[in-house]
This record gives structure tokens, sequence and C-alpha cells, in this order.
């Protein structure tokens, strides 16, 4: 049945009012965490669901949780019957979420006189770090076991009361668990406000009045997506790129996609057939993730303000053939899915879409988050730390104007950590963080250059790196040239270095200097030549 | 005597005491030289040779708006150079690829490293080379710039690097703005952003307010120039023109102010303000410790760490500009028709504004406006709404939707700086101010259930009477990240000592207020707490309002110590009007149909100027006055009080 259509005034509050409460959301999960990983770089998302589990609302998050959290919201609806005052808790990888350091949480929230849940609220924050064989839990393993704890979902607040039980079992699989117990409070703090705000916006229009108002906004977003389908061209539009390796054999691993516009119905048929089986490194992408990068590149399609809701997906199919690097199978290792692999997925959908829509579309971005992560122990304050972090590197060309210098690109937005927060907090010394001039691809418009980043350890660590792009280039776009690809080295304190692959974990003595250098983006356009 | 000038963007507001009175003038702004304006309006007042004059400049914000600035060497550590251009890495679009590259005011080749390195906790780990140093200055030397900002690393913990540094500078005879002087505070980057920003407006603000100073001792003997800061505030010229990033919201914050004064005399300590113009909409909130400051404003995005008065702006005012979307949604802003074309009734625009619906509403009257300087085209706008009002059957449906929206996007605004801030709205009293504050006043309150509504005398010259009511201020900062039972009398004593050496040299005697910056070990924010023996506690307690929990087992680090030195204004009471009970019937100039909720109502219509202390009245009611309007929804009460304020209680 085709909702009818609701007063485009009623709408516009509507859409303003839900969009608000997930802002609301993320202010108070931001406000309250501990650690810095989602305090200063901002690496969570909150969002609104209604009584079908569709999306209603999302902040101004992470690119990469969009629409995936949806999933989350529907493997808690099947593995249990949630009652009032409960909140479940969730990672696996395999049952709705995207990769175990990213810990979902999901509050339903229920109207008084209605049966079952009538909206939900979640959160979702990427902990620094959930056990398993490497500190800080991103480390190049084989099999998700390694990877760290795996939590289905199970209720971690029941009537209210948190299960102490169940969080003592998350506590004593972590390495940080003081942290870990304080972000996870800030999550539950998010979702009440969340839940709160919600039945603010019931007692004021009525139960069935904002049920009419949600059909209305998916069918908003429905509208403007297909709006935009029909200006594409029909036909299909294949492409490929590759991602360096798994970190385990060298061999190059295929993504493929073909999309295919149909401008008549307004619709999008996208096809990963053709991709490289999954791989015994720990850069699978689950489901989620690859439905992420396709949510994403077609929100980007959008005007700037469009709301994020799931009547954006109803015009737009996703297939990703199962065992494959797009849809990991267990026990496939994922913890670089989400930061690598999905941003190579954006990557191969560009490119397909560039063949649509050439004057739309930048050429590649530096396609990988240059994962680090350094754990030890800290003399100064005799306690262990886990610091993570990623590096920019630059933005593809643009048709009529040049890529950006070391910015974050695509499936990303965290910040960096400042120097001297670093320091203060670390027993690092950063010794440089600068462009990397001319690594930007040539072209009519010129890629983005990468950025260096060098930091010395000041006590023996494992430092664990999870990049890509330090093989295959970063491509340009109608004739441009592609960006330079990453490089990282150990320089030790006599002098010496070693290149480091792009995916290992090694134990670094203090002294050592891990120095990072990241992609540039590709050119756009045939260079001038001289 | 005491002088406060404002310059705005189309008048310069000049308000003094005479006899106890507020005096208010108006002059036309010169924005070419916004100095002439100022001697101006002081040549209309009776000389008086002892006088001080007090100024609200937009020299600096427009520096920045216009991307007018100097051309600025930046000089840090080397290996750093780059960190003042790649800033916290993040694009400030998630979803726009073709976004333009953010801003950096230091061109590549003006960015100068210096070998040299200090650690976290203020050891010189390598010491400047005099021989690099002095070819890097001559570099400089030969790059032809106009201001030279110096920020190197952890130069807060100890600034020996920058003392080099500078003192090599110092030579080339141009404006220097050094870090630890100006924000000895961790985060490099905020904290060169800063720097920069300061050295390049100096050139432009320097020779600004040098020159009115020099111009306004000819026209007064023995005059002193102050101008307001953006914490609300008064500085001297001299530290104005040295350090010009604190005047970046100079007129915004005698706004913040002057609602504050006069709320407080009125009686109302915890406000909200609500100052909506042309094109935005600032507002901001005050609790009983007085406006809230922040220490991590972005002022035409670039980040300023100095303390300015915490004001947050929405992007729809009167001239945003309603519109439907592919998706056929009605969106009000952030595109603004401004003051040209300006709104369709104007006579040149023909994109439909808030203040069209306003119009089309009847809440608006088509002579008055601006005292009758510019006359409203209503049929102009009637038809222009009604080509306009897509699927929707009447153009007052269209209206009172565009009002409904841009409301709705001004109760965010307000719900951010306090809702999401711990602050219940239903504590507060809304302060509108500004051309369109007193229009949207009284619907804002009912959203946000906020009790009470007060619409100050003076509302359009409100700044400058804030900036007149200010205290004199100076704010002293420094990084210390120590645990809180650390002993920092010593640090403390040396900041104080700076302030009240600068205070004697103007002939002021100022007092000390010391707090400190906490948080939990290891968390990444911190908030303000007055020092003293039971700052735990009261960090608890904020920790628990602001966010919701607190945890008296987890240990606290002092990570900033502050000191303010004030010396506060002389005290002011304005008259009190006799509180004399009527209806305001003396005031009642006819009646008008106005919509509300849709529905036309009746309207009683009152000169504001005619009201007399002790009116009370019930709505539906328009009040108008030279700048504005004040919209009394039906039911809503309306009081003056002894200071010719309007008092609105608001029933849900």
């Amino acid at each position: 049945m085709k909702p009818q259509p609701v007063s485009p005034i009623e709408l516009a509050i509507f859409k303003s009012a839900v969009h608000s409460i997930a802002e609301e959301m993320g202010a108070a999960l931001r406000r309250t965490s501990i650690s810095p990983n989602i305090k200063e770089r901002r690496d969570y998302s909150c969002a609104l669901f209604d009584r079908h589990q569709r999306v209603i609302a999302m902040g101004d998050h992470m690119p990469v949780h969009l629409g995936s959290m949806s999933h989350s919201v529907d493997a808690v609806v099947k593995s249990l019957k949630l009652g009032e005052g409960d909140i479940a808790i969730l990672n696996d990888p395999y049952a709705g979420g995207t990769h175990l350091p990213d810990i979902t949480l999901v509050l339903p929230i229920f109207i008084e006189g209605v049966d079952g849940p009538s909206f939900y609220a979640a959160s979702r924050a990427h902990h620094a770090d959930v056990g398993g064989t490497f500190a800080g839990s991103m480390g190049p393993c084989r099999e998700i076991y390694q990877e760290g704890i795996r939590i289905p979902a199970i209720r971690l607040v029941v009537g209210g009361e948190t299960n102490t039980e169940i969080l003592s079992l998350i506590l004593h699989n972590v390495r940080t668990p003081e942290e870990r117990e304080g972000d996870l409070d800030a999550q539950i703090g998010a979702c009440r406000v969340g839940e709160q705000r919600l039945k603010d916006l019931v007692a004021k229009y009525g139960h069935a009045k904002v049920n009419e108002l949600s059909d209305g906004l998916l069918a908003y977003t429905e509208r403007l997506v297909r709006a935009e389908l029909r200006k594409m061209p029909a036909g299909r539009y294949e492409a490929e790129d590759f991602m360096d390796s798994d970190g385990i054999t060298d061999d190059p691993i295929r993504i493929a996609v073909a999309i295919t516009f149909d401008p008549d119905a307004g619709s999008a048929a996208i096809d990963f057939s053709g991709s490289s089986p999954q791989v015994a490194g720990s850069i699978n992408a689950v489901y989620p993730i690859t439905y992420s990068a396709c949510f994403y590149v077609f929100r980007c399609l959008l005007g700037d303000d469009a709301p994020v809701t799931a009547g954006m997906m109803n015009a737009i199919t996703v297939s990703a053939p199962a065992a494959t690097i797009v849809n990991a199978r267990p026990p496939a290792a994922v913890a670089g899915g989400n930061v690598e692999c999905s941003q190579r997925i954006v990557d191969v959908l560009l490119r397909a879409l560039a063949k649509a829509a050439p004057d739309r579309v930048p050429a590649a971005s530096y396609g990988s988050m240059s994962n680090l992560t350094v754990g030890g122990w800290d003399e100064r304050f005799h306690l262990p730390f886990t610091y993570y972090e990623t590096t920019a590197g630059g933005m593809g060309a643009r048709p009529g104007i040049d890529g950006i210098d070391g910015i974050h690109c695509h499936m990303t937005n965290s910040l960096n950590t400042p120097v001297e927060a670093l320091e203060y907090a670390y027993p690092f010394r950063v010794r440089s963080y600068s462009y990397r001039k001319g690594s930007g691809g040539a072209g009519e418009f010129k890629g983005g250059d990468g950025l260096i980043r060098e930091v010395e350890l000041l006590a023996d660590a494992q430092v664990t790196l999870l990049g890509e792009r330090r093989k295959f280039q970063p491509y340009g776009l109608s004739g441009g040239m592609g960006g330079e690809v990453g490089l990282n080295l150990l320089i030790r304190p006599d002098g010496t270095s070693e290149k480091l692959p792009a995916k290992c974990s090694i134990y670094a003595k203090k002294y050592d200097l891990i120095h990072l250098e990241t992609p540039g983006g590709g050119g756009w356009g045939v260079p001038e030549i001289g | 005597m005491r002088i406060a000038i404002d310059t705005g963007g189309t008048f310069t507001d000049i308000v003094y005491f005479q006899n106890s009175q507020f005096v208010v003038l108006k002059v036309f702004s010169t924005p070419s030289d916004p100095g002439r304006a100022v001697i101006e309006g002081l040549h209309k007042i009776s000389p008086d040779p002892d006088v001080v004059v007090r100024h609200g400049t937009t020299v600096a914000t427009n520096a920045m708006l216009e991307r007018k600035g100097a051309r600025v060497a930046f000089l840090t550590t080397k290996g750093f150079e780059d960190t003042i251009a790649i800033g916290r890495q993040a694009r400030p679009k998630l979803y726009d690829w073709f976004q333009p590259a953010p801003e950096c005011l230091v061109p590549k080749q003006l960015r100068f490293g210096v070998s040299e390195r200090v650690s976290s906790n203020g050891d010189l780990l390598l010491a400047i080379d005099p021989v690099e140093l002095e070819i890097i200055v001559n570099n400089i030397a030969d790059a032809g710039v106009d201001a030279i900002a110096v920020s190197t690393l952890f130069s807060f913990a100890n600034p020996e690097s920058e003392i080099k540094i500078a003192a090599a500078l110092e030579p080339l005879g141009l404006p220097l703005s050094i870090s630890h002087r100006i924000l000895p505070e961790f985060r490099e980057y905020e904290r060169a952003s800063t720097i920069v920003a300061n050295a390049y407006v100096a050139p432009k603000v320097g020779s600004y307010i040098t020159t009115l100073a020099a111009n306004i001792s000819k026209v007064y003997a023995d005059s002193r120039l102050e101008v307001m800061q953006s914490s609300g505030g008064i500085i001297s010229a001299r530290i104005a023109a040295a350090e010009p990033v604190r005047t970046m919201l100079s007129g915004p914050a005698g706004g913040v102010i002057g609602a504050y004064k006069l709320a407080g005399l009125a009686g109302f300590d915890q406000i909200i303000g609500f100052d909506m113009g042309g094109t935005s909409t600032d507002v901001f909130l005050v609790d009983a410790t007085g406006p809230h400051i922040s220490n991590e404003s972005i002022i035409t995005g670039i980040p300023i760490g100095v303390p300015m008065l915490d004001i947050h702006t929405a992007g729809a005012g009167g001239g945003s500009i309603a519109r439907f979307d592919a998706g056929g949604l009605l969106r009000v802003g952030p595109e603004s028709a401004g003051a040209d074309p300006g709104p369709v009734c104007f006579g040149r625009g023909t994109q439909p504004t808030v203040t069209d619906a306003n119009l089309v509403l009847g809440r608006l009257d088509t002579d008055r406006f601006m005292g009758g300087s510019i006359s409203l085209d209503r049929d102009r706008m009637l038809q222009y709404m009604e080509q306009e009002k897509g699927s929707l059957a009447t153009v007052e449906e269209f209206a009172s939707g565009i009002l409904r929206v841009v409301e709705t996007s001004m109760e965010k605004a307000i719900r951010v700086i306090s809702v999401e801030r711990g602050y219940d709205p239903r504590d507060f009293t809304l302060v509108a101010f500004g051309g369109g504050g007193p229009l949207h006043a009284c619907s804002l309150a009912h959203a946000l259930q906020v009790p009470r509504v007060l619409i100050p005398a003076l509302p359009g010259a409100l700044s400058a009477v804030g900036i007149l009511l200010a205290d004199t201020m100076r704010e002293y900062s420094r990084t210390v990240m120590q645990t809180i039972d650390a002993d920092l009398e010593e640090t403390f004593a040396e900041l104080e000592r700076l302030g009240f050496n600068e205070f004697e040299t103007e002939g002021l005697a100022g007092k000390s207020f010391r707090s400190v910056d906490l948080r939990y070990r290891g968390q990444g924010y911190e908030l303000n707490i007055p020092y003293g023996p039971d700052m735990a506690s009261a960090f608890h307690a904020l920790h628990q309002r602001r966010y919701g929990f607190a945890n008296e087992g987890r240990p606290l680090d002092i990570v900033n110590i502050r000191v303010r030195v004030a010396a506060p204004a002389e005290t002011f009471e304005p008259p009190r009007q006799e509180i004399i009970d009527g209806d305001g019937s003396a005031a009642l100039v006819g009646t008008r149909t106005v919509y509300f909720d849709g529905t036309p109502h009746p309207t009683r219509l009152y000169e504001r100027d005619k009201l007399h202390a002790g009116d009370t009245f019930t709505g539906p009611a328009i009040i108008s006055e030279y700048s504005s309007a004040t919209i009394l929804p039906p039911g809503d009460v309306l009081r003056v009080d002894a200071f010719k304020n309007l008092v609105i209680e608001v029933y849900a």
C-alpha cells in the first residue's frame, strides 16, 4: 500500500525533530564517554528506527555506520523478545555487527497501550579494545576468534537494571575494562536520551500521527532518491579495483561491481558478482559494510541535507555473493573490513558511477585509513595503554576542482589526536606531521597529497599496522594519473630502517620510530604536458 | 563621562548616561571606514573633555569574514609546518564530494619550521641553533609579510624557544603574535590557529584603533578609548590593538551583556538570549554563574581558543528563503535574501522569505516598518507567495508553514545550548531582541515550555547598552596538566601579577578570580571550576549536571589554570517609572486581523513608546516599535515593568 502524502510542513518539522533527537543522542554519548576514541575522534553513531526496524533518523556521525545499524536492530529483534527497560548489546559481525570493536546498543521504545516496541533507539561506538590477540583489536588475525570478544545480541540491561554478570564477562575479556565500562554507560545514556525525546514527540503528536509522519519521511527520502536516479543514463556500468593483499599472502583481491540504472523506474541494482572469495586475512567485509558503502555513495548523490532514512534504499538493491570479500561468512576475520575494504568498495562504486555520470564523480581518494595501534606499558603512570588512530590521505580530484590534501574521505571522518594531547597521554614523541608533497596524482585537476606522520616510541610496545594502497594506486579518472601508494617504515635509533608490510604486528623497542606515509588521491583529466 | 559606541551593519549606535538616563543616538554606519561614524556620533554629544569611549568594533570580524587580513608568516617547530593547514584532518561536510578545501590563513610558502623541541613536561630537548634561526628570519624578511605568528610545540610548558624566536624577529618591526603570550594552552592546532588569526587581523585592527584614538583625542583632549572583547569584558585600546583576536565577537558580546544586565535589573538572572537578525539568529544561555564562556569557538571556519561568550548561531533569520525541494518538502534557509535583493515585500526580491510570511499573517505593518523608513509592498508579496506556494491551498497556510519551519530551527538552536548541556528551558526567561526576536519569541517560548519572555527596553541598541555596562576584564590561562593536589600558588600568582600590572598601567584596581579546568584522568574534555578547597566536589556536581554522571572515585587532573582580573563598572540603576495599573489603552492605535495557529484573530495594535509602567493586557496583540514588533499570542499576558521592559507570562 502506498503511504498517504503528508503535509510538506508537518514533514519538514518532523524531519527536523527526529534528526535533532539523533544529534542529541550523539551529543550525550560524546559528552559522557571516557575514551578519546569516542570523545575526541568521534567514532560513533546514533540513530532512531521505526516499528519495522527502518532507520528514520541518524545523526551526522560516522558514514561507515550509515545503513548498517538497521542490521543490528534486525538481529536484536530476530533473536530476543525485548521488554520495557531492556537494552540489547551486540558486536558480532555475523549477526548484525560490522567488526568487533564496534559495539552497538539497542533500546526498544514502548508506547503505552501498544504491544511490542513501537520504535528503537540505537547507539554504536568504536571501542579502543575488545580483547583478542592484539592490543586495540585491529590486528592481522586469521579467524574471528582471535579478534576479540564476540557478543551476539543479548540483554545488557534487563528491566532497567544492568546485568552485572554479562557486563563482568565482557569486561574480563578486554584490556581496558574501566574505560569500556564508562563508554558503555555513555551508550546506555545516549539510548535513553533517544527514548525520552521520542516519547515526548509521541506525547505531542500522538502515536498514530508519528507513525504516519515516519512513513511520510521514508516516502519523501525515496522520492528524492528516485528523482536522482531518473537522471541517470540507462544501462549497466561495470568496474573493478583491487586490494593489495590480505596480509598473509601477497595475492591481490578483486572487488567487482555492476550498477544497473533503470531511469524509467527510478531505480538502481548493484551487484558485486565476480568479487574474490573471502580471504584468510582480516580485511573481509560483512554484508552490512558493503550495504553501508552503497548507502553512502547514493547519499552523496543527493543534496547535502537529505535525511538518512531507510527510504533511500527502497529504490536500490544490493547483491553480494556469500563467502566473498564483500559478504564474508564465519569464521573469517573481519576487523579490517570496516576500515579498509569499505573504502575500496566505495572506490569501485565510484569508478562504475563515473562511467554513467563522469562529471559528478571524483577520482579515487587515498583509500586506506592507515590504522595504527600501539599497546604497551606506560612507566609514567604504571598502567597499560592502548592507542589507536587513523591517518588521513589525499582526496581524489574532482571534475572542476583539485582534491584536498590530507583529509579524511568517504567512510570515515574521525579527527586526529592533537600531538600535545598524545604526548601527555601516551609514551610517544611525535617527530613530524606534514603533507606528503607530490603524492597526489597529476591531472587537469590534481589529486590531494597524502600525509606523513612520525611517532617515536618512548617504551617497548606492540605495534600493529593495517593499511592498504601500498601496492595499487588510487586511480585517476578521465586521463588523470593515480595517486602515490603509501609507505610504512620502522626507523631505529641507529638510523637503520626497515620497510614494514602494510599489514603486520611487530614488537618495537623504545626509541624506535614509526614512519607512515599515506597515499595521495587520484588526478582528474589529462594533465598538461611540461 | 562614559560613552558606548557599537558599529552595526546599518547603524552605529551611541549610548550614554545623562541625568541618570540612557540616551540613545543612531548615525549611519560608514563601512569603508567605520571610525568616521564613531567620530560623527561623538560630535553630536556635548563635549566633556574627560571622556571614556567604549567601542564595539567589527573590524576584526569583517577582516575574517571577507578574508581581507594580513599576509602572515607562521613559525613553528620543524616538521609541523603544515599542521596549521591540516587542522584536525576532518572534512567539514560529510556527504559533499565537491566541497572546497578548508581555507588556511597562511599560504604554503609562508610556513617556516625551526629546529627545536620541548617535551610535555617542559624539558628543552633541542635548543634553537642561532645560525638556522637567522637564516629563517632573513627568509621572512625577504618574503614581504605584514605580520608574523609564532607557535611552537609545548611552548606553554617552556617558552624558551618562542622567546628566542621573538627576539630574533623583533628587528623586522612587524606585529608579532606569540603563542605563549596570547594563549599558553595545549592542543597545538587550536592554539596556532588562534595566534595566526591574531596576526591576520593585527595590522588592520592596530591601525584602525590607533587612528580612531588619535581622532577621538582631537574631539576630546583627555579621552580614553576602550574596546569590548568577545568574552564580555572591556580592554584598553592598547591591548585590543596587540591582541585583536579577543575582539572577534565585540558587538555580539555587547548584546549578551546588555541582555544579561537588563534582565538582571528586572529580576531575572537565568536567561536564554534570542537575537534574530536578517540572515542569522544568535542564542546564548546565562545561568546563576553568569553568561557562559567558550574556549573552543569557531569564527568563519577558524578555531579560536581565547575566551568568548558562548554564542550559538543558527543560519535562519528574517531574510531566509522558503522553497520546496525535489522531494516536496518545505525548506527555509540557510539561503538568505539578505539586504539585497531582500524579502519580496521590500520590492526587489522574488523568493518568499520569513519576513514576507510575517507580513502575510498580519504580523508586520506595511507603513511602520523600521519607523516607516521602508514601506512594504503587500500586493507584490502576495503575488509571489501565491506563485511559490506549491501544493498548499492558501498563502496563509504557506506563510504559517514557513514560520513553523523557521521556528523549528530556532528551537533546535536553543535546545543545543540548553537541553544538550543539561539545562531545562523551563527554568529560564527568554530575552528576545534584534529585528526578529520579539516577533517569534512567544511562539518559541510555547514550543520550549519557557514560562516567561522579556523584551528589554532599548532592544535596538542593546549591544551598546551592554558595552556601556560591562566590567573591565583581562583573562589569563596556562596549561599545567597536574594532579588535583598540586601546589599551583606560584603559577597563579605569576598570572595575577601580569593582570595587576596591566591594570595599574590603566589606572585601575583589579580583583582576581581564580579557576581551574578539571577533568577525570584520561578524559578529553574539561570543566571550568572556581579554584578552592571544594573544587573536587564542585566538579563532580557540575559533571553530574552536564553529563548525567559523576565518579567520585576517579582521579582528577587540573588541565589549565585561569585567572580573570576584573574591575567592575560603576554600578548603574536606571530610573524606575512609577507603576500605575493600566490596560495600555493610551497606546492602542488600532486593530488588524492576525493569524495564530492558522486561525485569524482580530488583534489590537499598540505603540510601545506610549505604554506606561504597570500597563497589563492579554493577547492577541502586537506591540510595535521602531526596530521591531512584539507578537503577543492569544492568552499570553503582557505587563510593562518599572524599567519599561515588556514582561510576558506564557501560558501553555
